[in-house]
């Protein structure tokens, strides 16, 4: 029973980890259409921020981890992804794939393309106990800053002008602008939070791994885009309940695959959702988005 | 009768001859070079049977994988193992079958080998894959990649995990991996050009047009997968056997991009765009691999993957490219499409289809006897909202039926029902006595039930006549009876001279009267024509109604005729049904219909006839 709650509460912190990068990837996509393929490189060079900054007290780094994301996603937005922002999926997708490509080289070039150590504060690695089970600390930060985002998101969205200006675009771009919604602010807004989720993200993993390495974006952000297909096309929600999803997956299988299946882990959760999408091809709570027009 | 073309020998001449060329240079080149240039060479040529490839799939289906270097990673180790001699397969991988480990194949059976079960791993990989939607393909084919990374990297007894493999045999050469590409080009391009190919490209073109005709958008994409694995396994086999080292990052990421770039340069749509876009992006790989090392411009590379410098210098070419020229440099054409050649002589666009005098007086793909599109009872509501309320409809063979109503009547929604593309929630459609509620609409197809839209939905890219021959392609007819069908289609709806142009290139009124064109090659048994006249001027409905006209007597197959323009629907129609809010409220004569005070209420409002009657 112990063990039970102990896993479970493992699979809720990754599951919410994941849930953070798969909205970040989601809230970009409702308002250009675009999977943001360099997402997963916003999450590595805020973690390297962390890394340049040691020097600085651990929070101060933090704030600048996020302004870094936050400042490399709106640079993206600008030069890369707003001349491509009418063309199709795909090519969208191969330009971010370039975005990508250039940062992760560009760390490679300026550090190294070995992981480098990050020292991070001893009070996340310490574990608290609540009864019999030992939760680190670090799975209640996880989970503390997902609500939090969660409620401010929330907030955002249905609270606020921007807020519905980004729901109206979502619904309907060329509508939404014709109606006098400026679409480079939304989309400037969508991709400074989408930089500011993946900054908290990689924050998160460097608290945990108390690493960076320049291809440490490549995991997460496909994490991502699977619990965004899985959880429908560019829905929030959906996104949320994706990310559980497969973050519970990977943290029970984790527990207990039998030691020779062990290492083949990420092979069984990433077939999982293709699983799904075969007998539900528009995600599990997939809307309208893909389906044929007549 | 002159034979009508796709291409002029010429054209189809050069776009074979001149990859095939640059192929050649570029081995001959290599051939004379240092050792280590040879190598050089010998990669860029293995890559580059890989980017054809990844042309044969992402190119006809306009579809991004990002996972067939998985099936190069297929490729790799089969040809490995099948290779390593018996002191290494010990010590390396001592889980593999014995059966494997004890053969020593030489270079061209382990390719061939190779080759096939790469295509096989592709099929049954497809087989789910292809199932995903359009915007999914990308991100589960992506998964793909994951997990044949994750096996391979960590089935350590077989794969010899992720550490790689050493002293596999080098037996590739400048030459055997030329004369594969070569042999890449022409697969690439028979595929492209075959029926098959087509019916990929028209729905690349445009979904939900190409179903519409018979085209099976999940098997064709299966077919190219394999196709595409098959090629991807070769350039993986060859590149194994060239470098004699391969590790499961080999073929993953970096290789990923590196290949996705050169494809994009090049131009995804053509077979000759994968060529120089694989031969221009290696060359400038090489230049900025010079610059990075400072020293000798030309050493060996590794496969796929660049470091540094020179992955964000392609990094940027790439993100150049799709800003600045989606279509790649080759715009998307083989290389006897280019307008320079053809200016040169050295290639010549097809000609105008001439007349072929007296039209064939049999319609053009037989059907047997044909009975009537029935539907019975058919309701439908979209999330409670209820838009068919048990309509029946009857059309016969070689009648014309109107059917008109306001807005929101529920006409296009019927017709969707009709044609497969909607699931009614009650109600049986049967076609030509036989029950065919809830098939699919390539299905009915097949079946002889032709539609067209409201809006024209044609196939940009293809020349009207490809885009009226796929229709009957979508048939399974062969291609050259497909071409001559198309031919005599679009005779009968006076389209021979715009024939030649990209169907995207033609006015509206021309493209609408393609999307007819195209539904009459599949050879239907009855038609059903949303709106077709919407957007047309005067004369063009005139024409319109001439054409409709013919099209009945001589192809003798029942038209459904959705139409606000009564104009229209007067001299075709013997008889016209009157929808209203999910309901038939009349059917009748046009004569009878327009005098019903019901149907004029439903469509000008009670008031209009209160205020005649007073």
């Amino acid at each position: 029973m112990t063990a039970l709650g102990q896993n479970l509460i493992d699979a809720l912190a990754l599951g919410s980890l994941y849930a953070l990068i798969a909205l970040g990837i989601t809230l970009v996509y409702t308002v250009m259409g675009m999977m943001n393929f360099a997402h997963g490189e916003f999450i590595m060079l805020a973690a390297y921020a962390l890394f340049v900054l040691a020097d600085l007290p651990f929070g101060a780094a933090v704030g600048c981890a996020l302004l870094a994301g936050i400042a490399i996603a709106l640079i993206a937005e600008r030069v890369a992804f707003r001349p491509v922002r009418n063309a199709d999926l795909s090519a969208q997708l191969v330009t971010s794939l370039a975005v990508a490509a250039i940062l992760q080289n560009v760390v490679t070039v300026a550090v190294d393309a070995r992981a480098q150590s990050v020292e991070t504060p001893a009070a996340i690695s310490e574990t608290t106990s609540i009864g019999s089970i030992m939760v680190p600390n670090l799975e209640f930060v996880t989970l503390g800053l997902t609500v939090i985002v969660l409620a401010g998101l929330g907030w955002l969205l249905y609270r606020t002008r921007t807020g519905l200006a980004m729901r109206a675009a979502a619904e309907n771009f060329e509508m939404a602008r014709l109606l006098g919604v400026r679409a480079n602010r939304v989309i400037a807004i969508a991709f400074a939070i989408s930089g500011a989720l993946a900054a908290v993200v990689g924050v998160l993993i460097v608290l945990q791994t108390g690493q960076v390495s320049p291809t440490m974006g490549l995991t997460p952000v496909l994490v991502g885009f699977v619990a965004v297909v899985i959880g429908g096309f560019g829905r929030m929600f959906g996104a949320v309940v994706g990310g559980l999803l497969l973050g519970a997956l990977s943290s029970l299988l984790g527990v207990y695959l039998p030691e020779g299946l062990a290492p083949f882990r990420d092979a069984i959760v990433f077939t999982f959702p293709v699983l799904i999408l075969i007998f539900r091809p528009h995600g599990l709570l997939g809307g309208e988005i893909g389906k044929a027009r007549v | 009768m002159s034979r009508v073309r796709f291409r002029t020998p010429q054209s189809a001449a050069a776009s074979l001859l001149i990859p095939l060329l640059a192929i050649a240079i570029t081995a001959l080149i290599g051939a004379n070079g240092t050792p280590s240039f040879q190598d050089t060479v010998t990669t860029i040529l293995c890559n580059l049977i890989i980017v054809i490839g990844l042309q044969v799939f992402v190119g006809n289906s306009g579809v991004y994988s990002f996972g067939q270097l998985g099936f190069a990673t297929a490729g790799a180790y089969i040809a490995a193992f099948l290779t390593l001699p018996a002191a290494f397969v010990l010590l390396q991988t001592p889980g593999l079958p014995h059966f494997i480990a004890d053969a020593h194949l030489g270079a061209l059976p382990s390719t061939l080998i190779a080759a096939a079960i790469s295509g096989l791993l592709a099929i049954v990989i497809g087989l789910p894959l292809m199932r995903t939607s359009t915007l999914a393909i990308p991100i589960s084919t992506f998964a793909f990649l994951i997990v044949a990374y994750n096996i391979v990297a960590n089935w350590d007894r077989v794969t010899g995990g992720s550490s790689g493999l050493v002293s596999i045999p080098t037996t590739t050469s400048v030459e055997s991996a030329a004369l594969w590409a070569g042999a890449a080009v022409i697969l690439a391009l028979a595929y492209k050009w075959s029926a098959s190919g087509y019916r990929l490209q028209a729905t690349r073109e445009d979904e939900v047009a190409a179903r519409s005709i018979g085209v099976g958008v999940m098997r064709e994409r299966l077919i190219a997968f394999g196709i595409s694995g098959v090629l991807c396994g070769v350039g993986g086999a060859l590149a194994v056997h060239q470098s004699g080292v391969l590790s499961p990052v080999t073929f993953y990421f970096g290789a990923t991009v590196t290949t996705m770039t050169m494809l994009v340069v090049g131009g995804a749509r053509s077979v000759f765009g994968a060529v120089i876009g694989a031969i221009a992006i290696s060359a400038v790989n090489e230049l900025l691999r010079g610059i990075e090392n400072g020293a000798s411009l030309f050493g060996a590379i590794s496969i796929g993957e660049a470091p540094g410098l020179a992955a964000i210098g392609l990094g940027l070419i790439l993100l150049a490219t799709m800003i600045a020229m989606p279509s790649g440099l080759s715009g998307g054409r083989e290389a006897g499409e280019l307008s320079w050649l053809q200016r040169l002589g050295l290639s010549a666009p097809a000609p105008p289809a001439e007349s072929s005098g007296a039209v064939a007086s049999k319609p053009a793909i037989d059907r047997p006897a044909k009975g009537a599109l029935r539907a019975e009872g058919i309701s439908l509501a979209f999330a409670g909202l209820r838009v068919l309320k048990g309509v029946d409809l009857a059309l016969g063979p070689g009648e014309a039926l109107g059917l008109i109503g306001p807005n929101g009547a529920g006409k296009t929604t019927l017709v969707n029902v009709l044609s497969g593309f909607q699931a009614p929630d009650l109600g049986t459609v049967s076609l030509n006595g036989a029950d065919v509620t809830g098939y699919s609409p390539a299905r009915l197809a097949h079946e002889g039930l032709g539609r067209t839209f409201q809006a024209a939905l044609p196939f940009p890219d293809l020349s009207g006549l490809e885009s009226v021959a796929v229709g009957a392609m979508g048939m399974g007819v062969s291609r050259r009876r497909a071409i001559a069908i198309a031919a005599d289609v679009l005779d009968r709806l006076n389209l021979r001279e715009q024939a030649i142009l990209p169907a995207g290139a033609l006015p509206p009124g021309s493209q609408r009267l393609l999307g007819i064109a195209r539904a009459l090659a599949i050879g239907p048994s009855h038609l059903l024509l949303d709106e077709p006249a919407a957007g047309l001027n005067e004369a063009e409905c005139e024409q319109l109604v001439a054409i409709l006209r013919d099209v009945l007597s001589d192809f003798g197959c029942g038209i459904l005729l959705i139409e606000h323009d009564m104009s229209i629907v007067m001299p075709l129609c013997s008889r016209v049904q009157v929808l209203d809010d999910g309901m038939t409220i009349r059917i009748g004569t046009p004569q009878e219909v327009q005098a019903d005070p019901a149907v004029v209420e439903s469509y000008l409002g009670s008031s209009f006839l209160a205020a005649a009657d007073a």
